[in-house]
């Protein structure tokens, strides 16, 4: 029976170990930090360069889109985020940010948005499809969605 | 109306209490009659909780402001359909309806075992009466939907957000809420197997058909909640392993294992307390499930209301399910000990047990993953997410390792089989298998994970055809009929068997679809008018935007014109629109172009009215409509596990052997003949301009729209309301005629006297006139529906009846040959 046992529990510790060491390895590279404007900037030296999901809000009439050569406007926002929401009397801390591409309907003034990428000397560059924002207004409506989602 | 709602809530909860004393009691003191009252009594918070439903929905049709629920969750002009589903649109009608369906599924389980599971029936209806009361009293004290407004109510709704007036919506919830409440049953039967000690498989038998009908409606959920995901929240995909997907798909995870499981117990007795440990954890994931999307512990993209009252109350009922049902468990291992012990790891069962382990697995990775944020910020303080690539890189391995298992589980023997049986029954699925990959080379797909996936759909594909080919070949051979006879036999034999086998290639083709992911194309661009892009073999122009309104939003639509191979094929309209009252949220209308190939995917992301220029997503998405097909393919084949033991059973062996393939036959041809009327559509004529003429401009002349149809001849009779979608010029020439006519004042009748006269017939009714013989048209189809039930249900008693003196002298013969192929296909196993 002894032989059993050592057998069963070698095996299970390998597998233990196996399972343990890929999910680490897989791990670090799959995390990111979900952070704040206000948990970042003061540090942007440390955070420069890391992935990380950045909350917070956008800062009212500060969405802009590139024209290229030609006059046309093209898919390149550049825009602010505070740390508060915009109706509070303190915005905290503010970080220019980047992207390009399609925003969902719900990104636009005052809204709170998540954004995945990089934070860069030049401000926070947001990954492709990086953009989620919530309805500033309509949190019932939005409270709804989610439950019909279950 | 609604002091009587809250006072029907407090009965049930009396009720409840009540139903779970006296059965308890009941059983502890063997009085036959407190047991019957107790049953009772939990028949009749089935009927209070209906008549609760019944209440709330009055309250939305009459449009009862006074109640905060219905103002939050509907206005007066929703359509009917969707006051009805605006029920569970909420989260504390959710919770009602949550417990509605427990009361009728609970009392139909009852009601179906009180004689042969007469003594576990007590204990059944006791934890089903306290998982009711759990969740009346979440409604009592914390989430009562007859609230009212306390001052003056509002005159008008907020409405339902116009992303959930959608069919699939309608129904996702209500089919998803059937297959986390359905496990409930399986759990209190395995509860009171626990408490009597009746730890035998009858318990088992009593819930298997309550596992696969709740499994079924959790797959059906999840489809739709993908089909919704892809067809309305246009993102281009269907699954994002957000937290609120997750919730579902852990439950479904654990009830695949138990239905795997539950046969090694049936057949070897042997993980027995492992059984008892699924139905337990299924039920468990179900309320953490619901737990985890209602109370705000996890972030997510769908904004989550954050409620730390329900959190608390969730957690204090999980940690009490989990010590009681654990300790129940243990208490009772000494019962639970195992019959035999694996004999081989190359048998079927050690492939059940790897299959087991792979799907629990899959569960608490995939809660790790989901609960991942909340636990790093726990334990280090940080919070930490992980994306969808994570899950990704994870779940493709153990899905074909699962997919593997599928195909490898039929064929193996039960016990242990031997390397010569194996090389007979591995080498056509292996076959098949590398054709398969070969031919997935060929297309240069990579690979890892996708090639690999094409491989093991061939291998399993080619399983089961081995399968259902060697069963039907012994079958002809026993019986001397032809080889569908047969087959159609042998399903009806082993349904459970056969239907699962079935129920594997809808997986295939589900897999199938998830493997055309790796050729998937996503490209983003901004079109001015006359601009063209290309996405792999298409291109697309922009032939510029219209703005059109129908009195209940406004449409913005892009007309785009696909070009392949040098020539226009199709014309794609994604469109954008903002209902009246949510003009803040604009719903976003994909367009798609649905081949069996793949999926062309517009989404109209911006647009500037002043240049016509359009911001596009376009997705190509290779073979995602397999996945749609799967689960209606899986569909079938759990139905087909469902049916009831005999009755099909003496059907078939009355049937005379031909009538079984002319029926097969003419249902072919049914089938293929219903088809040919989808596929003839975009053959219609006509010019763009006409998609997007003569909009409602009144109710009245939307209602008109609804009820005349076009006489096209070519869009199956729609009415002109909805003939709009496709390029019809006849619609567009009807709408007119009727625009001019109410603008000439015309009232209802006289439009349809002279809608009549032109048209001659009545066929361009949307419905016929409800008056005189035409009324028998309203009756029919109700008619032929009762008749035909009436007679099959006929039938049916008819054939399931045993007559003595037929038996006796047709007995000896019948038993032999049933014998017979019983031990044939038992060789086969």
């Amino acid at each position: 029976m002894a032989h059993r046992y050592i057998k069963i529990t070698l095996t299970a510790s390998v597998l233990v170990l196996a399972f343990t060491g890929m999910l680490w390895s897989t791990l670090r590279e799959g995390t990111e930090y979900y952070k704040n404007v206000d948990e970042v900037l003061p540090q942007a030296q440390q955070w420069t360069g890391k992935q990380m999901q950045l909350h917070g809000y956008v800062v009212p009439k500060s969405i802009k889109r590139r024209r290229d050569a030609s006059g046309n406007i093209t898919l390149d926002y550049i825009f602010k985020v505070q740390n508060n929401p915009a109706r509070a009397s303190d915005p905290g801390n503010v970080v220019d940010a980047s992207y390009n591409g399609i925003v969902p309907d719900t990104f636009k003034d005052e809204a709170e948005v998540v954004l995945k990428g990089k934070l860069t000397p030049d401000g926070f560059k947001t990954d492709p499809n990086g953009v989620m924002a919530k309805c500033p207004s309509k949190y019932e409506a939005a409270e709804k969605s989610a439950l019909a989602g279950t | 109306m609604a002091s009587l709602g809250s006072a029907l809530l407090l009965a049930t909860f009396v009720v409840c209490s009540y139903a779970a004393v006296a059965s308890v009691a009941g059983a502890r003191r063997r009085s036959r009659r407190l047991v019957e009252s107790g049953i009772g009594a939990f028949y009749l918070i089935a009927a209070l909780m209906a008549a609760g439903s019944a209440v709330m929905i009055n309250a939305f049709l009459t449009n009862d402001y006074s109640i905060k629920y219905v103002a939050h969750y509907s206005d007066s002009v929703q359509p009917l359909f969707y006051k009805i589903t605006s029920y569970w649109g909420g989260l504390d009608g959710s919770i009602m309806f949550w417990v509605f369906l427990l009361s009728i599924f609970g009392s139909t389980a009852v009601y179906v075992n009180r004689e042969r599971h007469r003594e576990l029936i007590p204990y059944v209806i006791a934890t089903i009466s306290v998982v009711q009361m759990f969740f009346l009293y979440l409604m009592i004290v914390h989430k009562n939907p007859f609230t009212t407004y306390l001052r003056a109510a509002p005159a008008e709704g907020e409405g339902l957000n116009p992303l959930l007036q959608n069919v699939y919506m309608a129904i996702h919830p209500p089919s998803l809420y059937t297959g986390f409440v359905g496990m409930t049953i399986p759990f209190a039967f395995g509860i009171a197997a626990l408490i009597t000690g009746h730890l035998d498989d009858s318990w088992l038998r009593a819930v298997r058909r309550w596992t696969m009908f709740s499994w079924l409606f959790l797959s059906f959920g999840l489809t739709l909640g993908m089909i919704w995901a892809y067809e309305e929240l246009g993102w281009g995909g269907y699954w994002a392993w957000d937290p609120v997907e997750n919730a579902g798909l852990l439950p479904w995870f654990t009830a695949t294992a138990f239905l795997h499981s539950v046969m090694v117990q049936e057949r070897r007795s042997m993980l027995r307390v492992w059984n008892v440990t699924l139905v337990i954890v299924t039920f468990f994931l179900t309320i953490f499930g619901t737990f985890m999307t209602r109370s705000g512990v996890v972030q997510s993209v769908h904004a989550f209301g954050d409620d730390p009252i329900l959190a608390k109350l969730f957690t204090g009922f999980m940690i009490a399910i989990l010590v009681f049902s654990f300790s129940l468990v243990i208490w009772r291992l000494p019962l639970l000990k195992a019959r035999n012990e694996l004999d081989s790891w190359l048998s079927r069962e050690a492939a059940f047990m790897v299959n087991n382990w792979i799907l629990l697995f899959a569960a608490l990775f995939v809660l790790f993953g989901t609960m991942f944020p909340t636990l790093s910020e726990a334990v280090t303080g940080e919070r930490l997410t992980v994306a969808g690539a994570f899950f990704n890189k994870w779940m493709a391995p153990v899905g074909l390792v699962l997919l593997l298992l599928t195909g490898t589980g039929p064929l193996l023997a039960w016990r242990r089989s031997s390397l010569r049986n194996l090389a007979d029954s591995f080498v056509w699925p292996v076959a098949a298998g590398v054709a398969a990959g070969a031919g997935a080379l060929a297309f240069r797909i990579p690979i890892w994970p996708s090639g690999l996936c094409f491989a093991l759909c061939g291998f399993v594909v080619g399983t089961v055809v081995q399968e259902f080919w060697r069963g039907a070949r012994v079958r002809r051979k026993n019986t001397g009929t032809d080889l569908l006879t047969a087959l159609v036999g042998l399903v009806g034999r082993n349904k459970r068997r056969y239907g699962g086998y079935i129920v594997h290639v809808g997986i295939v083709l589900i897999f199938f679809g998830f493997a055309g992911n790796a050729k998937k194309l996503d490209e983003q661009v901004l079109l001015r008018v006359g601009q063209e892009a290309k996405i792999g073999r298409y291109t697309i122009r922009n032939n510029g935007i219209k703005v059109s309104d129908d009195g209940q939003k406004q449409m913005t639509t892009a007309y785009l014109a696909v070009f392949a191979d040098g020539k226009e094929i199709d014309g794609l309209y994604p469109a954008r629109w903002a209902y009246r009252r949510h003009e803040q949220e604009p719903t976003t209308e994909v367009a798609i172009r649905r081949t069996p190939a793949e999926d062309l995917y517009a989404v109209l992301g911006g647009f500037d009215l002043a240049d016509q220029s359009a911001t596009l997503q376009l997705v190509v998405n290779p073979l995602v409509n397999w996945i749609w097909v799967g689960f209606g393919v899986m569909a079938i084949g759990t139905g087909i596990a469902l049916l009831p033991e005999r009755s099909f059973a003496f059907a078939l062996a009355k049937m005379p052997a031909e009538a079984v393939t002319t029926t097969v036959a003419l249902l072919l041809l049914l089938l293929v003949a219903g088809a040919r009327p989808a596929s003839a559509q975009p053959g219609m004529g006509g010019s763009e301009d006409t998609r997007s003429s003569y909009y409602a401009r009144t109710p009245f002349e939307k209602q008109m729209q609804h009820e005349i149809v076009c006489t096209c001849g070519a869009c199956g009779h729609q009415t002109l309301a909805e003939c709009r979608k496709d390029n019809c010029s006849t619609s567009h020439q009807m709408r007119g005629e009727l625009a001019a006519m109410i603008d000439q004042g015309k009232n209802h009748d006289e439009i349809i006297q002279s809608f009549l006269a032109k048209y001659g017939t009545e066929e361009m009714l949307g419905a016929p006139v409800d008056k005189g013989f035409n009324r028998m048209a309203w009756l029919f189809p109700y008619l032929i529906g009762a008749t035909s039930a009436i007679a099959v249900g006929f039938v049916a008693v008819k054939w399931t009846r045993r007559h003595e003196p037929d038996a006796a002298a047709a007995a000896p013969l019948d038993q032999a040959i049933d014998e017979r192929i019983d031990d044939e296909l038992r060789d086969l196993d």
